[in-house]
């Protein structure tokens, strides 16, 4: 699959009215999300990753395929990505008593070990290409619940760090608009330094990357068939369609292709 | 009696094709009619009937043109004609009729008193009841409504409909986002089917600092509108305006001012793709 996309940096101050505007464009009310994102790195040679160890039969075969080809192939930074809810954040880690916590019964509790989890993989995005938008090759498949460090490392990832990312999704036609921005957990104890967190802190002990509070307005169009030259620049144009749309508000562009850069040096 | 002319011949063709024309054109109104189900739609209909009275008018300006020659015509049987046909003699007896059909005739009675109705007022219109507003009363006001097809009367509404609506236009105030009737019975009770919470441009600045709260109080990100891009801001000289945004939510209650990010967009992308913190690279 590929990705198309553009992005537009929205100053803290606009993000309301964009949000008015958006939802007043799409007609929808905005869907708010929350994610806790893993960023994990290739960390071994490729071709010494020869077993696969960890609760694989989740995997069907060909995204067991994809995944395989991902983790032999060049080392990549790929994202582990888990979605989480307001309530999640600052609650009590359950994570001790699993058979209590069966999935969507956990209450108010966070429970790591029930987290359901994706794994996205991103390209770097392509190069040389005349369309003024970015386009790279993506997948996405699901992981095993519950602490996925384990299965990451048994397959060559090692952790880097996470984030968490708020933001709110529009539909319109074929492309998903995510307003979104990251924010940082506080600084953690030397024995959360190298694994995913077990619990959540509370949204007001999370502090935004960009300290003025500034959003990242990305709109996206993911296109099942990548070679299919025709479609990819009937998405292309879509995508410019709305840039027209939102130009008083906002200017979408292309971003920079090194900064989505995923290749692991 | 001379032959005819070849001249009166054509006419006389002419006639019998359009006559031709008419019935098929009839026919096959009536065929669509009888086995269309449901009814054809309207407009086929009133492209047949605008056929059929176009056939009907150039018959009749065909006859009324060829009076003098259709009138003097006599018809009679050459010896040639093959009358021991039954079907021929029909076609001959009633060529050879000097009344009309008894059913045409009461086609032809109808017609005369349909189209007798129809003339100014010499005929009397009793026996047509009036239909859609302006009925046979071209004679004057009946009910005191005056027929608006009088074209002094349509000029005269002409002339009186204009300052009316102006008179009544300025009976209300444009401006605001409640009427007369509502403030007057309360704007309380008004169902605007809005969330927000329109402010009344009656009211002076006390009531808005209230809007102002519970318009920006919240900051919930759940709870939007569905509004046009741009929103008109309120005509308060307070410095109420709706299109600058309430704050960023809740975590930041003081940065309302309008800051550029300091992080550029690249950095943040670079942060969310492999976790470089900003400004340590």
């Amino acid at each position: 699959m590929h990705e198309l996309l553009l992005f537009a940096s929205v100053p803290a101050h606009q993000h309301h009215e964009l949000l008015q505007q958006l939802a007043g464009l799409t007609a929808m009310q905005p869907r708010h999300r929350l994610e806790r994102r893993l960023v994990f790195k290739a960390s071994r040679k490729p071709g010494l990753v020869t077993t696969r160890v960890g609760a694989s039969q989740d995997l069907q075969g060909a995204d067991m395929q994809r995944l395989n080809k991902m983790l032999n192939g060049g080392m990549y930074f790929t994202q582990v990505v888990g979605a989480v809810t307001e309530a999640d954040l600052g609650a009590t880690s359950s994570a001790t008593d699993v058979d209590v916590s069966m999935s969507g019964t956990d209450g108010p509790s966070y429970c790591y070990e029930n987290q359901s989890w994706k794994l996205e993989f991103r390209d770097i995005p392509e190069a040389g290409t005349r369309s003024a938008v970015t386009t790279r090759l993506m997948a996405s498949a699901s992981l095993p619940k519950g602490d996925i460090a384990v299965p990451m490392n048994a397959w060559g990832y090692s952790f880097v760090t996470e984030y968490m990312v708020e933001g709110d999704v529009f539909v319109q036609n074929d492309i998903v608009i995510f307003l979104h921005r990251v924010l940082l957990y506080p600084p953690a104890g030397p024995q959360e330094a190298h694994g995913p967190r077990r619990s959540l802190p509370a949204y007001h002990e999370l502090t935004p990357l960009e300290r003025t509070g500034s959003y990242v307005l990305q709109a996206a169009i993911t296109v099942q068939d990548g070679g299919n030259q025709e479609m990819m620049k009937t998405a292309s144009q879509h995508l410019f369609g709305l840039r027209e749309q939102l130009k008083s508000a906002v200017r979408l562009e292309q971003a920079d292709r090194l900064s989505l850069d995923t290749r692991a040096k | 009696m001379s032959t005819l002319t070849p001249d009166q011949i054509k006419t006389l063709e002419q006639s019998r094709q359009r006559l031709v024309q008419l019935t098929h054109s009839l026919a096959s109104l009536i065929t669509s009619l009888n086995q269309s189900d449901p009814l054809p739609s309207w407009t086929s209909l009133q492209s047949q009937a605008t056929i059929i009275s176009n056939n009907l008018l150039t018959i009749s300006d065909h006859l009324s043109d060829n009076r003098d020659l259709l009138s003097t015509l006599v018809a009679y049987p050459a010896p040639s004609y093959p009358s021991r046909n039954p079907t021929n003699t029909v076609a001959l007896e009633q060529l050879l009729r000097t009344k009309l059909d008894p059913r045409v005739e009461d086609w032809v009675a109808r017609g005369r008193k349909a189209g007798g109705a129809l003339l100014p007022p010499s005929s009397s219109s009793s026996d047509h009841p009036p239909y859609g507003g302006y009925p046979s009363g071209y004679s004057g006001d009946n009910d005191g409504n005056k027929p608006l097809d009088d074209l002094a009367a349509l000029s005269e509404l002409w002339d009186w409909a204009p300052v009316e609506a102006n008179l009544e236009a300025r009976r209300r105030n444009w401006g605001g986002n409640f009427t007369l009737e509502e403030r007057e019975s309360g704007i309380a009770n008004v169902v605007t089917g809005l969330r927000r919470v329109l402010e009344d441009d009656e009211d002076e600045s006390g009531s808005e600092e209230d809007e102002e709260s519970d318009v920006e109080g919240e900051g919930e990100p759940d709870e939007m509108e569905v509004v046009g891009v741009r929103r008109r801001s309120g005509a308060g000289a307070t410095g109420v305006e709706f299109d600058i945004a309430p704050a960023a939510p809740s975590s930041h209650p003081g940065q309302l001012k309008a800051v550029a990010p300091e992080v550029p967009l690249e950095d943040i992308l670079r942060f969310m793709t492999v976790g470089v913190v900003p400004g340590q690279r």
